[in-house]
């Protein structure tokens, strides 16, 4: 509905962050409606099978930053 | 030179020199002309300057206006998805894209901040209602991030009318001056432009954003500990809980709708019931960094680290002076374009930083036995309450 205007930048889309109440795993996936940090959701774990899980974060993940920056630039940033 | 002489130059004349004047000819004549022109009319430089800025300005409206559109139209079609048949959805939102508030005047200052606490807060309160009358079909959550999803378009619409009304200004009066300010700040304002494109997005699927990181801070600093949860003012609630023999308020907005809440009104709220036990007031908050400075890099000072309108700044800057409490901020950078678009890794990662500087600051800062409080400022859109 949108395409026809192209009038920005691609919109980035931010992952969702689970962690398994059973056993500790952290694993993710893209964002869906209706998911919020802290929620508790119904869905499995890949690695014990539990079908418990807390959302712990969600967020854009972003890209390694480079080795080489402008001097002007501050090392640390 | 003789008569030779003359027939020669005579000839050479003839058959190079009429090319050459006519070249110096028509160059002569087109410099003159030129120079006419700027002699008799002082102003070409600036109507030829004004013609170029007024053409680079039209485009980026037209932009701008592509924007506006797209913002305006996603706001429509998820309003409608909560909105009752029968519910004439694009011209309510087109009221709500033209409400305004005005704001108290200050000629006498005295008692300015009540005035303007109480207007904002009935226009915030009148908004908020309208929407929800929109979209009767959304729950409590739902409803505040709509609230949220409209405002970012009426700052978008708003946004383009200001630009449209200078450049059909200078246009219209020819006036250069005019049309080379807006040109010297369109690039920022494109960018804002860009920032509402993408909160819209955020809002619309509620996801959290960077401005969202003061609250997410505070939630995760008392997520596996035993308390008890209140709300303590409109869209704020309070996590009583003790760290290490101190007694600990971690106040914040409730999510995960989209909602700031009055963190003031319960700050004064706790200073009421707790009195002098309290020792310090640590706040945190998203902060707008300089160019070339590191998203999510975490700061601290002192003050009130709170944006918005000032009055809440102001209430809790009077209380902590009235009972001479510290005020600790901690302030997360990130860009204006970033505070309100979903939030990026390195500013989510911060906030296990400040969670463990503010427990250091507890350990340092305020006796065992003593009260402190913690607010953790910012939009709860896709937080949710531990």
């Amino acid at each position: 509905m949108f395409s026809q205007f192209r009038a920005g930048k691609p919109v980035p889309k931010p992952m969702t962050y689970l962690k398994c109440l059973e056993c500790g795993t952290i694993n993710s996936r893209p964002f869906k409606d209706g998911d919020y940090v802290f929620k508790i959701v119904e869905e499995k774990c890949p690695k014990c099978g539990s079908n418990k899980m807390k959302i712990i974060g969600i967020y854009v993940k972003e890209p390694q930053k480079k080795q080489a920056q402008s001097r002007i630039v501050s090392r640390r940033a | 030179m003789g008569l030779f002489g003359d027939v020669a130059g005579m000839l050479s004349f003839l058959q190079f020199a009429p090319q050459q004047d006519l070249i110096s000819i028509v160059t002569s004549l087109i410099w003159i002309v030129f120079m006419m022109i700027f002699l008799l009319y002082p102003t070409f430089s600036q109507r030829l300057q004004l013609g170029y800025i007024l053409r680079d300005l039209e485009r980026r409206l037209n932009r701008l206006k592509a924007m506006r559109d797209e913002v305006r139209a996603r706001t429509l079609e998820t309003l409608k998805k909560y909105a009752e048949k029968g519910v004439d959805v694009g011209r309510e939102l087109d009221n709500l894209l033209l409400s305004f508030m005005i704001e108290p005047e200050s000629m006498d200052p005295y008692g300015v901040v009540y005035k303007l606490e109480h207007i904002a807060r009935s226009w915030e309160d009148t908004f908020e209602e309208h929407v929800k009358a929109i979209c009767s079909k959304a729950d409590r959550e739902r409803a505040k991030t709509l609230t949220n999803l409209v405002d970012v378009a009426r700052g978008m619409d708003y946004l383009y009318r200001v630009v449209r009304h200078y450049y059909l200004l200078g246009k219209k009066t020819s006036n250069v001056y005019i049309v080379l300010q807006v040109q010297m700040l369109i690039p920022q304002l494109m960018e804002i432009a860009e920032a509402y494109r993408q909160a819209s997005y955020a809002f619309m699927h509620g996801q959290p954003i960077g401005d969202g990181v003061g609250v997410l801070a505070a939630a995760k600093l008392v997520e596996n500990m035993e308390k008890k949860t209140y709300e303590i003012a409109k869209d704020t609630i309070v996590h009583e809980t003790s760290f290490e023999g101190r007694k600990l308020f971690v106040l914040r907005a409730a999510g995960p709708g989209g909602a700031v809440g009055r963190p003031a009104d319960g700050l004064l709220k706790i200073l009421e019931s707790e009195g002098d036990r309290v020792k310090a007031i640590i706040m945190i908050d998203a902060g707008l960094k300089l160019e070339g400075e590191e998203t999510g890099k975490v700061v601290e000072g002192i003050g009130a680290a709170i944006g918005g309108l000032g009055v809440e700044k102001f209430k809790i800057e009077e209380a902590s002076k009235k009972r001479n409490i510290p005020l600790y901020a901690f302030v997360i950078y990130q860009s204006i374009g970033e505070a309100i678009t979903p939030m990026k890794e390195s500013i989510a990662k911060a906030a296990d930083e400040v969670v463990e500087r503010v427990k250091k600051l507890i350990t340092s800062k305020v006796e065992e036995g003593f009260s402190v409080i913690v607010a953790g400022i910012g939009n709860t859109v896709g937080i949710g309450v531990t």
